[in-house]
């Protein structure tokens, strides 16, 4: 062969045996892995951000206040909530807000135990020691956060160790991983211990916005109230009443304008440019984004687009020298004096950096007092100028009135289940309270779900006992496809 | 004897000496096919003599004849051509493909080949069948053009990408679109919006595995071959002209909407049954009622649109080389306002060899550039932003006289001003797509010694779109989010650049040996793709300096707040693969051929283990019409044909971000952790994917059966095909449990907690048939005779789902879809509508067990339709007559078995609307305690949300549809002579002409394919063409 044609093929064959490895070894631009992600106690802080920002409470909001009587259909409704159903009660494992309820608060279980898993094997440098202790303290107290939220929303009854709750996880899971729902009882000795451990270790005894002892404090003293443990719930509250003043009307205004931070024990901070800086999908029980989007396309005045309206049953409840008739409903609201239709606008997220967003208030020092006054009922000490629930209810009342109201008398410790359920109904109207309230206390207040006549007129839906199996939330069918070990401990009626 | 033998010796010395007579003399040339190829073998005999000869490998010939003798030129599949011999020595000749269809040369992966020792599965087009169509997209007007090539429109936006979809659907997540290959460079679907449809020379599709399995990773969905034009050698130079004329507009539907008068009646009556002030119609009296004026919104947003294109091209050749090069101008308005594509595209391929033949190279390039309006939203629930739903949903009691401007509808904001915020945005918007596409590559080859060549073929496309939007300041938009921003408005222009490169090196030998011909070949591909999108969203324009693409009226962020902080944005992704492979071609005596291919690939998306795939392929082919004992069958050609291989999909899941699938998913492998912004909207890190580090190549095996005849002196073609496709190791999204959940910031839709993990799992099957017939039914021998054929394609495919790889069999999800063994691909999975309870005029349902129900449970009730959006026959048909010069073609269209949600239905027909959106007239029908024998429900039914749960508007959309037809003139040469133009034609045309079917919207072809409920899409129109083509 000639020479030639010898150096073809050797030329030919350097082509075809060109370096491959430049196009299959590819990682992309900005990868992260696992190894490399908390090696410093200052990366371990910003692991701890990430879980904060998974905790949100605006699905809650939306699902207490159109699942139930906080709110009626609005003038400028695109079909939110009857699309769907939820505005009919219509509740099943299909429902945006069981899957959303359920999935990111074990969402935030995954991350929150990443953290105590990568916090607990880390040697920090020195004079980082109290900061990892600070960290994982904060961890822990999240981690209990969330398994009790889940609880709170799947658990058939609150105060029955022996009923079922979520998972019980503390551990890093695998993606193959499958468990059982755990009972309430071994998830709330979890919740306990991570509480306990919490206590000691976080650093902060207050901070509105991020975890602190206070805020261990009333997560304990709510818990102790939805299991029923007044006594502990007693005394915890007590502890926090004694440090935190209630607002006076107009700070109590500023609180909702996020412009004061009087009697907040614990807020989720929402600001702008945040993950949650976003109008998401409005009208549905995922519920993300800003809060007040929620309630308003727009903005919370009449012009912002109000696709849900105030429920006239609650409206009717709301005194307007209370100072919480402002806060609930904006300004531009048009109220009639005859029989035409009320335009009865929510004013509680405002926004304050921007439109429809406010920090998201999860421990105010009223609760405090309303589960003081629970403990009370619960003990029989429901009449009386001091230590009884009455008592407790006009101190609240004198601070929104900002004028001596008359002590109320009840004529049965029902009676006084009642008008706690009342109270909290407009205290904490759209702040995500009223389906659990309604769920632990229904019964023995004698109080469902009740709208006005005019607003359930589009779908006849109109009332729900608080018997109803709806209130247990169903296991959503997304777990129920991926786990179906648990298809067998589905809740009641679903 | 010995007398004999004088005889005849006697007789050659007269024809010697008659032959010296005669002035002998040598005639040699080169012998090529219309495109320019050199074709060997061909017959050249002295006509009425034995004298003949054949051409060599390179087409060359030399024989020897008389002045005024006759050649003729003939060769399997080409029409036979006469030439007689006259002063010239040189007589170089362009063989044409005569209509017989097995004899055409087909390009195939990695070369071409001939039709009947084609092996393999391939239906080609040809540029007449693409030429001078009004479609942006060349894609679009494949539709109905070959067997099993299913094309479905996503939008009429002009040079949308279609869906395209060979032999059903090959993946559940994965890519189930072909591969393109246009010229040799590996693209997607997207590539069509700039690619001039008029330089096409054909489109191979290849449909089986011994087809598409040397395309190993990239093979498994079927493979479109696109090659354009070329010169060619020893032609003078050749200038073509064509243009057309468009005109578009929007199809009919057959939704009976209510006029003002009925719609304003119907929100009084549904007002005074809610006991409320329900749109306009509770507020005026019955006669300003009955007085109102209806506006028709569709012809507002829709309008008749106009389109031109020119083309020129140039092609010409010499000895050693030849060019074509072609400019065209495309512009095309839209239907919908606002809509537009403009396009410049230029190509210049030149290819040349040495004198010796050894040595050949060939340089392609093209730069394309285009230019759309692009309005977003569409498909969508947005009421400001999505034009379609103004033109469908808008009540007729607004008009557009009402409009002022942005700020007038703020206050008050009401959902029945739909038709005036599209209005606003139409006219305050501006959003356009810029795209500059350039397509090249070289080849060369060498042969080293006899049969053995050398080639390496680099080719690579860049693509570069700048998408500009403008919310204009004062826009109703920009005001309605202000936020308190005074002035408003944003600004986003993004950059998107792709860039990919492709290289195959290969070694090919080639051998004939006696009747035998065998063909070896090895190969080396490596491919890069590169992509970046990087941006801004600035926030904030002054309403004095607005300039689109210019910062002027940017306005800067002060210390004060964050209102007017910018959005910055900027990815980077690449792709890659390596593979090698080799191919060998056996064939006897063109009567039995055997094909292997055997190919490896490596691709970055999986891990160490899993990176190396091996796909390959067996094929052979029976010419049994080329049998010594079928020679008086009556056939003209017969061939059975078997192919059997495996192809692999590394495409895991579509990410609708980024456009094409090369970079989709490009590490689904990895478990990964990311940095961004957190709580409080301070630095965070967190976990973003969980990966899955066994995933591993998606495989498609396929087996097919294939008969291609002839007969009735070739009038009647066919070819009739069998294929069993299965995939296996689909990629699925396998549900996890919560316990794993991870929360995606960077998503802002529903999906933000991961719930699934892509994963192999499962298997399903697509069966079927493809069929192709050409009958001439009148074939004149003559040039302006009489000729009519017909033609037909069709395909059969059955989907099943064989495997699904957990305990139930089924996946099941809170939609309307679902999966189960046995059953089809995305199959309804719904309640059962069973009309209205006369008792209440609530709806009811049927239970699992077909009980009544008006409250069905989501767990139970739901049942598996065995229906989805997939067809199970479709195909085309239509006819061609010339005569004299003139020429007239249909083409018709038909699809069966696509069962869809006809949500703009949904929409007319739901209460809640009143008052915001139009309403259709069955509205009035609604049940009432008057009226209980309705199929309507009662307007305040209190379970009207299940409706959407269920099978109630789930609507066949079957159609028949005459996609084209188009007539002409094609002026004879005899009236050319002396004009200087070689031919003239001229022609009108239309698409769309019209549709038979039950669907009642707009377009029953324009489908969300991937989502399950979608309104408001934006539909293809009918569109008339003058056109004519000249050549000089």
């Amino acid at each position: 062969m000639k020479t030639r044609n010898i150096l073809i093929i050797f030329l030919t064959s350097t082509v075809l045996l060109w370096s491959c490895n430049d196009a299959i070894d590819i990682i992309q631009p900005g990868e992260l892995n696992p190894n490399g992600a908390f090696n410093s106690v200052a990366d371990l802080n910003s692991g701890l951000l990430g879980v904060y920002d998974i905790f949100d409470l605006s699905p809650e909001i939306q699902f207490n206040a159109v699942f139930t009587d906080e709110v009626a259909i609005g003038f400028d409704n695109g079909g939110q909530g009857i699309g769907d159903g939820e505005y009919g009660f219509r509740l099943n494992a299909g429902s945006d807000a069981p899957t959303e309820n359920w999935i990111s608060f074990h969402g935030a279980l995954n991350a929150a135990n990443r953290i105590i898993s990568a916090g607990e094997n880390l040697i920090p440098d020195e004079g980082e020691e109290n900061e990892l202790i600070n960290i994982l303290g904060q961890a822990y107290a999240l981690r209990a956060w969330a398994h009790f939220h889940i609880i709170s929303y799947f658990s058939t009854d609150y105060a029955d160790d022996s009923a079922l709750g979520g998972f019980l996880v503390d551990f890093i899971p695998s993606v193959t991983e499958l468990l059982p729902r755990s009972t309430n009882g071994e998830i709330f000795t979890l919740i306990e211990d991570d509480l306990n451990k919490a206590e000691t270790m976080i650093a902060a005894e207050n901070a509105s916005t991020s975890v602190s002892k206070d805020f261990v404090v009333a997560l304990q003293a709510r818990i102790a109230a939805y299991r029923q443990q007044y006594a502990l719930a007693e005394t915890l509250a007590s502890e926090l009443i004694a440090k935190y003043p209630l607002a006076t009307r107009d700070e109590y205004v500023d609180v909702f304008k996020d412009l004061s931070n009087v009697g907040v024990i614990f807020k989720l901070e929402r600001t702008i440019g945040d993950p949650h800086d976003t109008q998401n999908s409005t009208g549905s029980g995922f519920g993300s984004g800003w809060v007040g989007a929620n309630f308003a396309f727009v903005n919370g005045t009449i012009d912002g687009s109000p696709y849900y309206e105030m429920g006239r049953s609650l409206f009717n409840e709301i005194d307007p020298l209370d100072i919480r008739f402002d806060v609930l409903l904006n300004e531009t609201s048009i109220i009639h004096t005859d029989d035409t239709r009320d335009t009865l606008v929510i004013g509680k997220y405002l926004g304050n950096e921007k439109e429809l967003v406010n920090d998201l208030k999860v421990f105010r020092v009223a609760e405090m007092i309303l589960i003081r006054a629970e403990a009370l009922a619960a003990a029989g000490n429901i009449n009386g100028a001091s230590n009884s629930t009455a008592a407790l209810i006009k101190e609240l009342r004198d601070a929104r009135f900002g004028t001596d109201q008359p002590l109320p008398t009840y004529a049965s410790s029902e009676e006084a289940f009642g008008a706690l359920l009342d109270e909290r109904r407009i205290e904490f109207a759209f702040e995500g309270h009223r389906w659990k309230d309604l769920k632990r206390m229904g019964i023995r207040g004698n109080r469902g779900i009740l709208r006005d006549p005019s607003d359930c007129a589009i779908n006849n839906a109109c009332s729900l006992e608080p018997t109803d199996y709806r209130f247990t939330m169903p296991i959503p069918i997304i777990e129920l496809n991926a786990n179906p070990n648990i298809g067998d401990q589905q809740n009641p009626g679903y | 004897m010995i007398k004999k033998m004088k005889g005849i010796l006697t007789l050659l010395l007269v024809l010697i000496v008659q032959i010296s007579f005669a002035q002998e003399k040598t005639i040699t040339g080169n012998v090529t096919d219309d495109t320019g190829l050199p074709l060997p073998g061909v017959n050249i005999v002295i006509k009425n003599t034995s004298n003949g000869t054949q051409t060599d490998f390179d087409g060359n010939y030399s024989i020897q004849g008389n002045r005024g003798a006759v050649i003729t030129f003939s060769y399997v599949g080409f029409s036979t051509k006469e030439i007689a011999i006259g002063d010239n020595d040189t007589i170089n000749i362009t063989l044409n493909q005569d209509a017989a269809m097995l004899e055409e040369v087909i390009v195939q992966a990695y070369g071409t080949t001939t039709r009947a020792t084609s092996n393999i599965s391939v239906s080609v087009v040809s540029s007449k069948d693409i030429v001078d169509r009004p479609n942006a997209s060349a894609l679009q007007t494949l539709q109905g053009q070959v067997a099993g090539l299913n094309i479905i429109s996503s939008s009429g936006q002009p040079g949308a990408a279609p869906v395209v979809r060979i032999r059903g659907v090959g993946s559940i997540n994965g890519n189930s679109e072909p591969l393109y290959i246009i010229d040799g460079i590996p693209t997607d679907a997207n590539a069509f919006r700039s690619l001039n449809p008029n330089n096409i020379e054909s489109v191979s599709v290849l449909k089986d595995a011994g087809g598409t399995a040397i395309y190993g990773n990239r093979g498994s969905n079927g493979v479109i071959l696109i090659t354009t034009q070329k010169g060619s050698f020893n032609s003078g130079l050749k200038i073509g002209y064509s243009g057309t004329v468009q005109y578009s507009n929007l199809m009919g539907n057959s939704y009976d909407l209510l006029d003002s008068p009925d719609q304003l009646t119907l929100e009084r009556t549904y007002g005074e049954l809610l006991g409320e002030s329900i749109g306009r119609g509770s507020t005026l009296s019955l006669d300003e009622i009955a007085a109102s004026e209806t506006t028709n919104w569709t012809e507002v947003f829709f309008n008749t649109a106009l389109t031109q294109s020119h083309n020129l091209s140039l092609s010409s050749g010499g000895k050693n080389t030849r060019q074509f090069t072609s400019i065209g101008y495309f512009d095309q308005e839209g239907i919908l306002e606002k809509s537009s594509l403009q396009r410049f595209n230029l190509q210049s391929n030149i290819d040349g060899k040495s004198s010796n033949d050894k040595f050949k190279f060939g340089v392609n390039l093209a730069v394309n550039y285009s230019s759309s309006g692009e309005p977003n939203g569409i498909g969508g629930t947005g009421i400001n932003r999505n034009p379609i739903l103004g033109a469908y949903q808008s009540v007729p009691y607004i008009s557009p006289n009402d409009y002022i401007d942005g700020e007038s509808l703020l206050s008050p904001l009401s959902f029945a001003n739909t038709p005036l915020f599209i209005l606003d945005l139409q006219r305050t918007q501006v959003r356009t797509e810029d795209e500059v596409q350039l397509l090249g590559g070289i080849n060369a080859s060498y042969e080293i010694v006899k049969g053995l060549t050398a080639k390496v073929e680099m080719t690579s496309e860049y693509r570069n779109e700048e998408l500009i939007n403008q919310e204009d300041p004062e826009s109703f938009n920009a005001l309605l989010f202000a936020q308190g921003k005074d002035p408003s408005g944003t600004q986003t222009i993004q950059n998107t650049r792709q860039f990919s490169f492709n290289q195959v090196s290969s070694l090919n030998y080639n051998k004939a040996f006696g009747k035998n011909t065998l063909d070896i070949g090895v190969f080396t591909e490596y491919f890069k793709a590169h992509y970046q999108r990087f941006g801004f969203s600035a926030e904030g324009l002054n309403p004095l300096t607005l300039a689109i693409g210019d910062d002027a009226s940017f306005i800067g962020d002060t210390p004060d707040d964050d209102a007017y902080v910018d959005d910055i944005f900027a990815d980077r992704l690449e792709s890659g693969l390596f593979s090698y492979f080799t191919r060998v071609d056996y064939d006897y005596d063109t009567r039995i051929g055997f094909t292997g291919t055997l190919r490896r690939d490596a691709s970055f998306r999986f891990s160490d283990s899993n990176r190396w795939g091996t796909f390959f392929s067996l094929s052979g082919r029976w010419n049994i019409g080329n049998e010594e004992f079928m020679q008086n069958s009556g056939f003209d050609a017969l061939k059975l044909r078997v192919s059997y291989g495996t192809t692999g999909n590394q495409y895991i899941d579509d990410d609708p971000l980024i456009p094409g699938v090369f970079f989709d998913t490009p590490n689904d492998s990895r478990d990964l952790f990311g940095t961004g912004t957190t709580y409080n909207a301070q630095n965070g890190i967190f976990q973003v994917i969980i990966g899955n580090n066994d995933l591993k190549w998606e495989t498609t095996t396929q087996l097919n059966l294939g008969l291609d005849f002839e007969v009735f002196d070739r009038r009647l073609r066919g070819t009739l095909e069998y294929y069993d496709r299965v995939t296996s190791d689909l990629f699925l999204s396998n549900p996890i449990s919560s316990l794993a959940t991870v929360f995606n910031r960077d998503d802002t839709t529903l999906n933000r907690f991961q719930t699934t993990l892509s994963a192999n799992v499962g298997e399903i099957q697509n069966t079927g048939a493809d069929l192709t017939l050409n009958f001439d039914i009148f074939r004149s021998s003559l040039p302006d005779g009489f000729n009519f054929s017909i033609n037909l394609v069709g395909n059969y495919n059955k989907q099943e789902i064989i495997d699904l790889a957990n305990e139930e069999g089924e996946i099941i999800n809170g939609a309307t879809t679902s999966l189960r063994e046995g059953g089809i691909l995305g199959e309804y999975y719904a309640y059962r509508y069973a009309g209205v309870n006369p008792d209440n005029g609530n709806l009811l349902f049927l239970t699992a067990d077909g009980e009544e129900t008006e409250t069905p449970d989501v767990d139970n009730d739901r049942v598996f339709l065995d229906k989805n959006i997939f067809p199970d026959f479709e195909g085309g048909f239509g006819f061609n007559i010339d005569y004299k010069g003139f020429f007239a073609s249909t083409q018709f269209r038909y699809t069966l078995g696509v069962d869809r949600f006809d949500n703009d239905l949904e929409g007319f027909q739901d209460p809640t609307n009143i008052g915001q959106f139009r309403s259709s007239l069955e509205l009035l029908d609604a049940w009432t305690p008057t009226n209980t024998d309705s199929n309507i429900p009662a307007l305040n039914a209190s379970n009207l949300d299940l409706s959407a749960n269920s099978d109630r508007y789930i609507t066949n959309s079957d159609f028949l549809r005459l996609r084209f037809a188009q007539i002409g003139y094609a002026f004879p040469e005899q009236y050319l002579r002396g004009t200087g133009f070689e031919n003239v034609r001229v022609f009108v045309s239309g698409e769309n002409l019209f549709t038979i079917t039950d669907w009642r919207g707009f377009d029953p072809d324009v489908v969300a394919i991937n989502a399950q409920a979608s309104a408001n899409l934006f539909p293809t129109g009918r569109t008339f063409s003058l056109g004519f083509e000249l050549g000089f």
